[in-house]
């Protein structure tokens, strides 16, 4: 660490969050601001980081006054944002990132808050709620700390690639994806399956399938997680850490077939119901193939990728 | 009839098929696009199943890879993503957002009481509200209060364990460690093993954090006796009571000196602290920080003399600007001349310390997040078989107070307490739930039809009646 410089003292600071930055990075300048999971920053890296938020969010319209919600862990890029949106004269609104729908709604529409930025795991819950804030414009997510559960028992994961020109718009993708598996849990005996929005589908308010839409170039990407069977969620937290007192709290609660009906619907069966009323709502023959060549050799590189730790 | 859809059927998969499959379909497809490829691929739907238990994470998360091979659980981690990966659908990415704009901007003019952050806190009454924090409000607490508080140096490291979405860490460790030019150490996923790894990795030299830390790393100080670091030179503790003798006994095995903060988010964190100058008082939040002035006062108003009992009134400089678009709110928590109520009730003795006796406000104070009991008594009175509910608080030492419900079922029934776990679990953040339930045939009122609490708490003190479970 002799990079950097120890020695100065602290120097007086304007009031205002924004120009204190800019002072402590320019009386500090390679002194270290930050540490996190064995990097460091120093304070002119800190200051023109939030910098960048603050041109960032300029260009999305975002002005003095303006709130910007702020659904963040302990990570710089909560720091970045804070000070991005100091320098721009706007109000930081940081919020729990425990909270549910129901606290997230109110406090986005409680603040007018015109843009959130989160963890790119809230983004999910953001969506969902998403329409019931008239003033939240923007979602902008960061950071990569999804996890999803996989199980031989409980989990079927559907998957669709498919050519932006085939749906009139991301939603009517969304809705071809959710609207078959909500028919497909319906045939299987789950009556009250349903969606708002994009997100998750439910049954008693538990999750019952996780969507998420992204896009790529000319593609559309679905990606579901669906459960037939109740999961034991044990072993995940010995692999990722979860605080004592929110242990068997962390996930939301979610539900599978099995759970709501008794039944147990094997994959098979799923994978065929899946098929059948897909094909129907859109109109297309389905047939079974594999990967081709081209794939294939991407498939070895992901999968070693995906292996690489 | 229609197009051709490809099926891939993959029932023998694992954690790794489940990131590399769609993607590998994906950059076919766009490879297609750009010709690099002359095979034409149709849409396609991926059905597939993993034969061992496993986790797929993000590029951001460490897992204990020990535990995974001991579990027998595969993880496969997604890549990376960059400016031309693929990225959820109606999201921005930030890090593209920065990519795009300047590292060069010069800060807009802000007046020092305007306001720069919104904390959303609750009250007596439903909904969280947003205290306006404004740029004076940081400044005071950092160059007067936290000054007269923490030694700091110019070497200095906080940890910033405490989510810096909340009042406490957001106001004494991001903001000292920034305004003094010192380092902020980030913990962004708390457990007591990543604490004091974050501590020792990077050695830490002042730490705010709350009882459950000191608490948890005491523990853990007790299990190895040999790794503890003693890079710590100064802690605060905050957001509940801590008792003094686990608070010196840290200060003993951490090696380090130790005080007892008071604060609220609208004070914009600490303005008392016992241990101030070294002197401890046992279950005082100890004399005001420096540029604050705190009385006692009687319900109309008046100043109380030393031991009397009355509300904790505040003048300071980092006393909040009101709640956000509530005037009358505002209004009944700041006085005319300036006094913010606390609604904390105790008195000062004759050597200025000030004691905490009760609460004049309805508020549960739990692990240094307040809780509103209206708000959630409200949303278990949407529950189809409750009819009433009443949240009540129960002193704990770790916790600061647990919350206790008070249920009255309704003519459909009474529900039973799997139900009412789930329906909180549902609609309320974690630290809101209940740790215990009692069913009850009516609540006690008051003439007018308020809830005593006070005479519920009465009883979910006597432990003998208390329905305990697990």
């Amino acid at each position: 660490m002799a990079l950097f410089s120890r020695t100065k003292e602290s120097i007086d600071v304007p009031i205002g969050l924004g120009k204190m930055l800019e002072a402590t990075a320019a009386a500090y300048k390679k002194r270290e601001a930050l540490r996190f999971d064995g990097k460091v920053f120093s304070y002119q890296e800190l200051n023109e980081q939030a910098n960048r938020v603050a041109g960032g969010l300029q260009s999305l319209g975002v002005a003095k006054g303006d709130r910007v919600a702020m659904m963040l862990p302990n990570i710089p890029e909560f720091v970045y944002s804070l000070f991005g949106i100091q320098k721009l004269g706007a109000i930081a609104v940081p919020f729990n990132t425990m909270y549910k729908g129901r606290e997230i709604t109110h406090i986005l529409q409680d603040s007018g808050a015109k843009a959130i930025i989160c963890l790119s795991n809230f983004a999910n819950l953001i969506n969902e709620v998403r329409y019931d804030c008239p003033d939240l414009e923007h979602v902008i997510v960061t950071g990569q700390r999804t996890f999803v559960y996989v199980d031989p028992d409980a989990t079927v994961n559907v998957q669709m690639v498919s050519e932006k020109s085939t749906f009139e718009s991301a939603d009517a993708a969304f809705h071809a994806v959710g609207g078959a598996l909500v028919q497909v849990f319906k045939a299987f005996g789950v009556h009250d399956a349903w969606y708002k929005h994009q997100g998750a589908i439910r049954s008693s308010g538990h999750k019952l399938a996780i969507i998420l839409m992204s896009e790529i170039e000319n593609l559309y990407v679905v990606n579901v997680v669906t459960y037939l069977q109740q999961m034991d969620t044990g072993p995940l937290f010995k692999v990722l850490y979860v605080p004592p007192e929110i242990r068997d709290k962390a996930l939301e609660p979610m539900t599978s077939i099995a759970k709501e009906t008794g039944a147990t619907v094997s994959l098979d069966q799923f994978k065929d119901k899946l098929v059948e009323v897909l094909g129907k709502n859109l109109g297309v023959q389905f047939s079974e193939g594999e990967l081709t060549r081209d794939e294939l050799m991407a498939y070895e590189k992901n999968r070693a990728l995906a292996n690489r730790i | 009839m229609g197009d051709a859809w490809r099926l891939i059927y993959n029932p023998e998969g694992d954690a790794a098929d489940v990131v590399s499959y769609a993607a590998s379909v994906a950059e076919g497809r766009i490879a297609g696009k750009y010709q690099l490829s002359n095979t034409s691929v149709p849409n396609t739907v991926i059905v597939q199943r993993a034969q061992q238990p496993g986790i797929v994470i993000g590029a951001d998360i460490t897992p204990d890879r020990e535990a995974a091979r001991a579990q027998g659980i595969q993880v496969a981690q997604a890549p990376r993503l960059g400016r031309n990966s693929a990225k959820a659908i109606g999201t921005l990415s930030l890090s593209n957002l920065m990519a795009k704009a300047s590292r060069s901007f010069t800060a807009i003019e802000t007046e020092p009481d305007e306001t720069a952050v919104l904390i959303y806190t609750s009250g007596t009454t439903g909904n969280p509200k947003g205290a306006m924090i404004t740029h004076r409000n940081f400044d005071f607490q950092c160059n007067t209060i936290v000054k007269s508080l923490v030694p700091y140096g110019p070497n200095d490291r906080f940890v910033c364990v405490l989510p810096m979405y909340h009042i406490y860490g957001l106001a004494n460790a991001l903001m000292p460690a920034i305004t003094f030019g010192n380092c902020g150490v980030l913990v962004s996923q708390y457990s007591p093993q990543k604490l004091l790894d974050a501590i020792a990795e990077n050695n830490a030299t002042i730490m705010p954090a709350v009882p459950t830390m000191y608490f948890h790393l005491l523990t853990l100080a007790r299990a190895r006796k040999t790794s503890i670091p003693k890079s710590l030179r100064f802690c605060v503790s905050g957001g509940a009571a801590l008792p003094l003798s686990v608070l010196q006994r840290f200060a003993k095995v951490y090696d380090t000196k130790i005080i007892e903060g008071y604060g609220l988010t609208e004070t914009t964190s600490s303005v008392c602290a016992n241990g101030l100058r070294g002197v401890f008082k046992d279950g005082s939040i100890g004399p005001v920080a420096e540029g604050v002035e705190m009385k006692v006062i009687d319900p109309d108003g008046n100043d109380l003399p030393d031991g009397d009992e009355g509300e904790l009134v505040v003048k300071s400089q980092t006393v909040f600007a009101g709640y956000w678009q509530d005037p009358q709110a505002s209004a009944e928590a700041i006085s005319a001349d300036g006094w913010f109520h606390t609604g904390d009730l105790g008195y000062r003795d004759e050597d200025g310390f000030f004691f905490i006796t009760d609460r004049k406000k309805d508020i549960i104070i739990t692990r240094g997040f307040n809780i509103s009991p209206r708000e959630v008594e409200e949303v278990f009175m949407q529950h189809a078989k409750v009819e009433e509910a009443a949240l009540v608080a129960v002193k704990n030492e770790r916790d600061g107070e647990a919350i206790t419900a008070f249920i009255v079922g309704s003519s459909d029934g009474t529900p039973t307490i799997d139900e009412l776990r789930e329906h909180a679990k549902l609609n309320l953040a974690e630290y809101k739930w209940p740790k215990e339930y009692r069913f009850v045939d009516t609540l006690p009122k008051s003439a007018t039809g308020k809830v005593l609490r006070a005479e519920l708490r009465g009883d979910a003190e006597d432990r003998r009646l208390i329905q305990k479970e697990n």
